[in-house]
């Protein structure tokens, strides 16, 4: 959600923005009660940098960083995430399907906004119905792109409806066993009448019903949230407040964390990237997050097709040092990967049979490579294209990579740059890229199905190599229809086995969230979306 | 006053009253000899002066050593360096100066010594095929707009102008930002597709005044060919400002390559060449900047070594500008 959003593209992430801690990953299941977390209840107020919204503080327009931070804590949506990515219930009392298709949502009782009014049914139906709907212009209107009736081409209503005060229902395109994961998402959160009324109290008080009200909003200043006394679910804040504090500038909030002026950093600048584990310690967070780079391979070049195309994907695959260039070219900012998905995603493992593609070894390569040559010549002076936009700097990891393809299998390699991203997106449209090409994937959701859909599935909006495997496509929609979320991350990693063996897409490495806390503050953890959990942060007066 | 008229008072024209003559008569002064034509010499020729001219210059020897070495290590770098410049080793990044690494490695973990050395080849191609090809476009434009005069004179000047006034670096990187394929060669084309104004206006010039010379002027009494006489008699003569100017372009399209390299859109990274290495090192500059100094050095020598050689050969050629 940090980055802008346009329906069917994969998404890019450009600067180290994320933070996250949390790496392990399949341990709980998806809505047991979160393990009491260390920490006494405190009245210290936590400050946390942040930049001035872009728009109205409204879930439906709030898609970056600045906003976020705030909606997220002064909404509560039917689920909230913890600290693993799992989901926890919030304000539903259940959410039911018989097919994974058709949803029945029940809401739980007695919640209400800071406004006073009561939050129903309706208050969910209609701020989804008007999020969804094209012509409102909302933000986060992408999110709702699996439910029935979506569209972003026309005005259409999505099939939501309530049945009564506390009931809905949910009616998505194709089944999902995963749909509960999706509702922690702001995208989904309720809103009161008073939106639809009068919208611009959000520019000044905002009316939630989250964990923190609203207490004062000076803009390009500070955004005082206090604690909410009538909220009543499970993220009860430990702390006496959050003020978010605007900065222009991070250099000078990292100045500010160092002088213990600032609580809790959510992006640590550039500038310090070197330095900031030093400065920092056990404060200092550089964690994966929920995004995955890869090259993917495309299936209209020759070379990469058939079993000798399987056999040279491997062998690029085993020819890079992940490690190497991501503790040299990206000084640590970056994790190299072990699986298509990511380590902050409930379900994760490293272990995933066939995930020892991913390992570096140079030997292992050159015989793939021959096997490979020896079935379908390419010749010697073959040059495998890595192909990436450039305006921004992606030609130092190319070279790494390019540098450590070269020495391994004795071919050329070259970068292949497009002078910008929107010539990039184009080749990678309508299929001319001349070899294989960057892409990268930032998750909607925690789940896994959100980075293997609509990258991989045959057809699918962001799956530019326009790889097509019905065994794959047969897999996903069998996890898609999987009785409990645990059986479907079961088949999901099955599914991934495929992509192993298959290698539509090479993974390289995770984006890092680097972020840091001050001495001032404890039980600091950073979500799946590389934000701070603020609620659980402990801060003494 | 009048200005002829000195202290005394007596016009300077007028003889002085008890003198005779101005000069002595040939015969009594003692200058016959002098002026005698040596029947026994081999007769100067501009080329045998600049030549006896060069040779005493320190200058010429340094600038002819310098660009001797360049040429020689840019048509066989091997036999400098037995690394490759594209055997990268990550894990050798920035690490300093080891044995067979006198300059040590830069950020790709790539021998920058070899780097270096297989560096120059490109400036060096790039530099002589552009500088080759101004020369051909100039000279042609220059001499048929010296020479014919006329219309063809005002049409050429006109598009020298048009092509004077744009800046060579910015139509340059312009055109380069479009071209599909780089090599060698596309980098001095479109350098020189800019570069040859100055060369033609220079030509044009020295085609006019050698044009008006006696010699031309009995070439043509004697019923030669206007073509003939230009190949045969004017351009000849014409060549001295023409060497001079294109010594020295040769160094400064060194530094377009570079320039271009540097800013990404000259010769491809597949091609080793000192801009793009620049370029590089300029991203490590605050924890290595040593690096920077091995690609800029051997540019700064290269382009060193051409200008001075065209100092040389201006003074050589050009009496009247010889410093004293």
């Amino acid at each position: 959600m940090k980055i802008r959003r346009y329906a069917g593209v994969t998404t890019f992430i450009v600067a180290g923005a994320l933070a996250l801690t949390a790496c392990s990953g399949g341990s709980s299941g998806s809505n047991d009660e979160p393990s009491d977390a260390a920490g006494e209840a405190t009245t210290g107020i936590v400050s946390v940098n942040g930049t001035e919204p872009q728009n109205p503080l409204t879930p439906g327009m709030t898609n970056e960083v600045g906003g976020g931070l705030a909606v997220k804590n002064i909404f509560s949506g039917l689920v909230y995430y913890d600290s693993e990515g799992a989901s926890h219930n919030e304000m539903a009392e259940s959410i039911e399907s018989e097919d994974n298709q058709h949803w029945t949502i029940t809401i739980q009782d007695g919640w209400t906004f800071s406004d006073g009014t009561p939050v129903t049914a309706e208050s969910y139906v209609k701020a989804w119905k008007y999020t969804a709907l094209l012509s409102n212009g909302q933000n986060q209107q992408y999110f709702f792109h699996d439910f029935a009736g979506w569209s972003d081409t026309e005005d259409s209503e999505i099939a939501v409806e309530a049945v009564d005060e506390h009931t809905f229902t949910v009616e998505l395109i194709a089944p999902s066993a995963d749909f509960q994961l999706w509702l922690g998402y702001s995208a989904f959160m309720p809103m009161p009448d008073v939106f639809f009324e009068n919208p611009d109290i959000y520019s000044d008080a905002p009316v939630g019903n989250g964990p923190y009200v609203v207490d004062s909003w000076e803009h390009e200043n500070v955004i005082s949230l206090r604690p909410n006394p009538d909220y009543k679910g499970p993220r009860t804040p430990k702390n006496g407040g959050i003020d978010i504090v605007i900065y222009t500038d991070e250099n000078t909030a990292y100045n500010d964390l160092l002088s213990d002026n600032l609580d809790i950093i959510t992006n640590v600048p550039s500038s310090a990237f070197a330095t900031f584990e030093d400065d920092l310690g056990d404060r200092a967070i550089n964690q994966p997050a929920a995004v995955v780079q890869v090259v993917q391979v495309p299936e209209w070049r020759e070379e990469f097709q058939g079993e000798a195309g399987k056999l040279r994907r491997q062998a690029i695959s085993q020819a890079i040092d992940r490690e190497q260039v991501t503790e040299t070219v990206f000084g640590g900012t970056r994790t190299p990967a072990t699986d298509f998905t990511s380590p902050v995603i409930d379900g994760y493992s490293d272990d995933i049979p066939g995930a020892e593609v991913l390992q570096f070894d140079a030997e292992e390569a050159k015989r793939l490579w021959d096997e490979a040559e020896a079935m379908d010549p390419l010749g010697a002076d073959y040059t495998l294209e890595i192909a990436s936009n450039a305006d921004s700097d992606h030609q130092t990891w190319v070279d790494a990579v390019c540098n450590q393809v070269r020495n391994a299998l004795d071919i050329g390699c070259e970068f292949y740059p497009y002078p910008t991203f929107d010539e990039f997106l184009n080749a990678r449209d309508d299929a001319s890229v001349p070899g294989i090409f960057r892409g990268g994937w930032q998750a909607d959701w925690p789940s896994m199905s959100n980075f293997l859909g609509p990258v991989y599935g045959t057809g699918a909006g962001s799956n530019d190599a326009q790889y097509s495997n019905p065994a794959f496509d047969e897999k996903l929609k069998e996890a898609g229809q999987a009785a409990t979320p645990d059986e479907a991350t079961a088949l999901y990693k099955e599914a991934q086995q495929i992509l192993f063996e298959d290698l539509p897409g090479i993974p390289l490495w995770y984006n890092n969230a680097t972020a840091g806390y001050a001495e001032t503050v404890g039980n600091v953890e950073f979500g799946w979306d590389s934000d701070p959990i603020l609620y659980e942060v402990t801060k003494s007066e | 006053m009048p200005e002829n008229i000195d202290v005394t008072g007596a016009r300077r024209d007028q003889p002085r009253r008890g003198q005779e003559h101005f000069v002595a008569p040939v015969d009594e002064g003692g200058l016959g000899a002098v002026d005698a034509v040596s029947t026994t010499q081999a007769p100067k020729s501009l080329w045998g002066d600049a030549w006896a001219h060069m040779r005493g210059n320190v200058l010429f020897w340094v600038a002819g050593a310098v660009i001797a070495l360049v040429v020689v290590v840019a048509v066989a770098p091997g036999l400098f360096t037995s690394i490759g410049p594209r055997a990268c080793d990550l894990s050798q990044s920035l690490s300093g100066p080891a044995a067979g690494h006198p300059f040590g490695f830069d950020f790709q973990g790539c021998d920058i010594y070899s780097r270096t050395v297989y560096g120059a080849r490109a400036s060096v191609v790039v530099g002589v095929l552009a500088t080759a090809m101004v020369v051909v476009i100039g000279t042609i434009v220059g001499a048929i707009a010296g020479y014919f005069g006329g219309w063809f004179d005002t049409l050429l000047s006109r598009l020298t102008d048009i092509f004077f006034a744009v800046p060579l670096v910015l139509a340059a990187i312009v055109i380069m930002s479009l071209m599909s394929t780089r090599t060698s060669f596309t980098v001095a084309l479109v350098l020189s597709l800019f570069g040859w104004p100055q060369i033609a206006r220079i030509t044009r010039g020295t085609v006019m005044s050698v044009k008006n010379n006696e010699f031309v002027t009995a070439a043509r009494s004697l019923g030669m060919g206007r073509v003939g006489i230009l190949l045969r008699h004017v351009l000849p003569n014409s060549t001295a400002p023409i060497i001079v100017y294109a010594t020295v372009a040769l160094g400064t399209f060194i530094v377009a390559e570079a320039t271009l390299s540097y800013l990404g859109i000259g010769l491809p990274p597949s091609i080793v060449s000192w801009g793009g290495d620049i370029s590089k090192a300029q991203n490590s500059i605050r924890v290595a900047p040593e690096i920077l100094f091995y690609p800029a050095g051997g540019l700064a020598l290269t382009v060193l070594g051409f200008i001075m050689m065209g100092d040389v050969v201006r003074d050589a050629l050009d009496p009247k500008a010889r410093k004293r």
